[in-house]
């Protein structure tokens, strides 16, 4: 149990609300799929950008000094990561972890790297947009679906918490959903742990016409870490051709913690209400 | 061609953008812009040095210009140039500082020349400055003034390597001016004046 500073500025706007919970780090930007939405344009080729195992703990530890309540971990495809899940299990002593993965990389025994997050304060947040593999691997890969659906029902025998995302082009709400929603619940994954959410249009998604447009203050504040720098919001530190977005760039210095999150603080605090919600980016 | 990247309106960190609301800020805000948590205190840093203080404006030109010269930042040199000579510095003067003619030749006043003689060891030189530059720059010059004004010549050195590493451009505004004012773009070394280092 980590001892909050509870005199800290950024304690104190963590604990009323003015700063969200959660703070997201890249673990890394490179992918084994290259998705037609990617954020980050992420794929085989794409640099690396990657977090040390040492500075994602260190992250953690600060983070949970600082009040904040929860972790996410994205990339990229973080599972490319020889080291991930051990350095994610010691993440999970300070904060909860929500570990973002499309889910294709725990064929056969390669799924015991996975099965290490058991019974941890982890869950895993796997990508499947479609009840319908030809729909869903347009967008993500060829056999995307069926990795997917292989992998969900063990990961849950083997006592791992998956949340299902999905991510659409469509109104948040669409009856089509529904047997996608069926599906998931088949799998394993209660209702509750299904994510439905909006294209943002940046990234990727920005240069194929995709998405819904979002200012800054739409984007929820998140504090996000990447080895380029601290962002606001996971939706920040996108891609497009190939160069970094630094419209969201808060600082480059990452560690100590408090540096990144004092600028945001600042940020938020003199920023008014965005349309988070409406937009269903949260 | 500048060396790196400098962010446009549109790639401007969040909390940059207010310096970009007014247009192009310039080349040395647009580079900061790349490490946001530099930006402000860079420069209220630079702003405090080489701004207005007890030195006076003219005499922040002779240290910001004359070290501009000695350290061969061509984007100072033309940028300081027009501020020296809106700030009612004679064109002989401007030139003395960019070395162009001796000090003696453009300064006729004994206190001034021994200021920039003292300049000269600040900006020109490392080690210790010689007793030929100190002592007679402590006869007219006070502590406070001294301190000012190497604080202004430590700002200068900073904006000096930053622009001359970096490659930053003149805006076509201030190559404008040299233009009009009469004053080369091209500027030949300048070495300091005097004894410079105590031995």
């Amino acid at each position: 149990m980590t001892d909050i500073l509870i005199d800290h500025p950024v304690a104190a706007a963590v604990a009323d609300g003015t700063l969200p919970g959660r703070v997201w780090l890249y673990s890394n930007y490179h992918c084994n799929l290259a998705c037609s939405y990617c954020l980050t344009e992420s794929s085989p080729r794409s640099p690396r950008r990657q977090l040390e195992a040492a500075t994602m703990l260190s992250v953690a530890e600060q983070a949970a000094e600082l009040g904040f309540t929860g972790l996410g971990v994205t990339g990229g495809e973080p599972f490319l990561l020889p080291w991930l899940p051990e350095t994610v299990r010691a993440m999970a002593t300070f904060l909860p972890v929500v570990l973002l993965t499309n889910g294709t990389l725990f064929e056969g025994d390669r799924i015991n790297r996975a099965l290490l997050l058991a019974d941890h304060d982890v869950a895993l947040q796997i990508s499947l947009d479609s009840h319908r593999p030809d729909l869903n691997d347009l967008a993500r890969g060829e056999d995307n679906f069926a990795k997917v659906v292989a992998a969900v029902p063990r990961l849950v025998a083997g006592g791992v918490t998956v949340r299902i995302a999905t991510t659409t082009a469509g109104p948040l709400d669409d009856p089509g959903l529904d047997p996608l929603r069926r599906l998931v619940t088949s799998l394993g994954v209660a209702p509750e742990n299904h994510l439905v959410r909006p294209i943002v249009r940046r990234g990727r998604a920005d240069l194929e016409d995709l998405g819904v447009e979002a200012e800054a203050r739409d984007i929820p504040s998140e504090l996000t870490i990447t080895a380029d720098g601290a962002f606001w919001g996971s939706f920040g530190p996108t891609v497009r051709s190939g160069r970094l977005d630094t419209d969201l760039l808060l600082t480059r210095t990452v560690l100590p913690l408090s540096a990144p999150a004092q600028a945001l603080l600042g940020v938020v605090s003199g920023m008014p209400a965005g349309n988070d919600t409406n937009l269903g980016i949260r | 061609m500048p060396r790196i990247e400098l962010p446009g309106p549109e790639q401007a960190p969040l909390t940059t953008k207010l310096y970009f609301a007014g247009g192009d800020p310039g080349p040395i805000v647009s580079a900061l812009a790349q490490v946001p948590e530099l930006l402000a205190p860079t420069l209220a840093f630079v702003g405090a040095a080489l701004g207005p203080g007890a030195a006076g404006i003219r005499y922040k030109e002779f240290a910001i210009l004359r070290t501009s010269a000695l350290q061969g930042c061509r984007y100072c040199i033309h940028a300081h140039t027009t501020v020296a000579v809106d700030a009612g510095l004679t064109p002989d003067e401007v030139r003395g500082l960019r070395g162009e003619i001796p000090l003696d030749a453009a300064f006729p006043d004994e206190a001034e020349r021994t200021l920039l003689c003292w300049i000269d060891a600040m900006a020109g030189a490392t080690g210790p400055i010689a007793e030929s530059a100190w002592s007679p720059a402590r006869r007219w010059w006070p502590d406070h003034l001294l301190v000012e004004l190497a604080t202004t010549i430590g700002a200068t050195l900073f904006l000096n390597r930053f622009a001359t590493g970096f490659e930053l451009p003149t805006s076509p505004e201030v190559v404008d001016r040299l233009h009009e004012t009469g004053f080369a773009l091209d500027i030949d070394p300048v070495q300091p004046e005097g004894e410079l280092v105590r031995d």
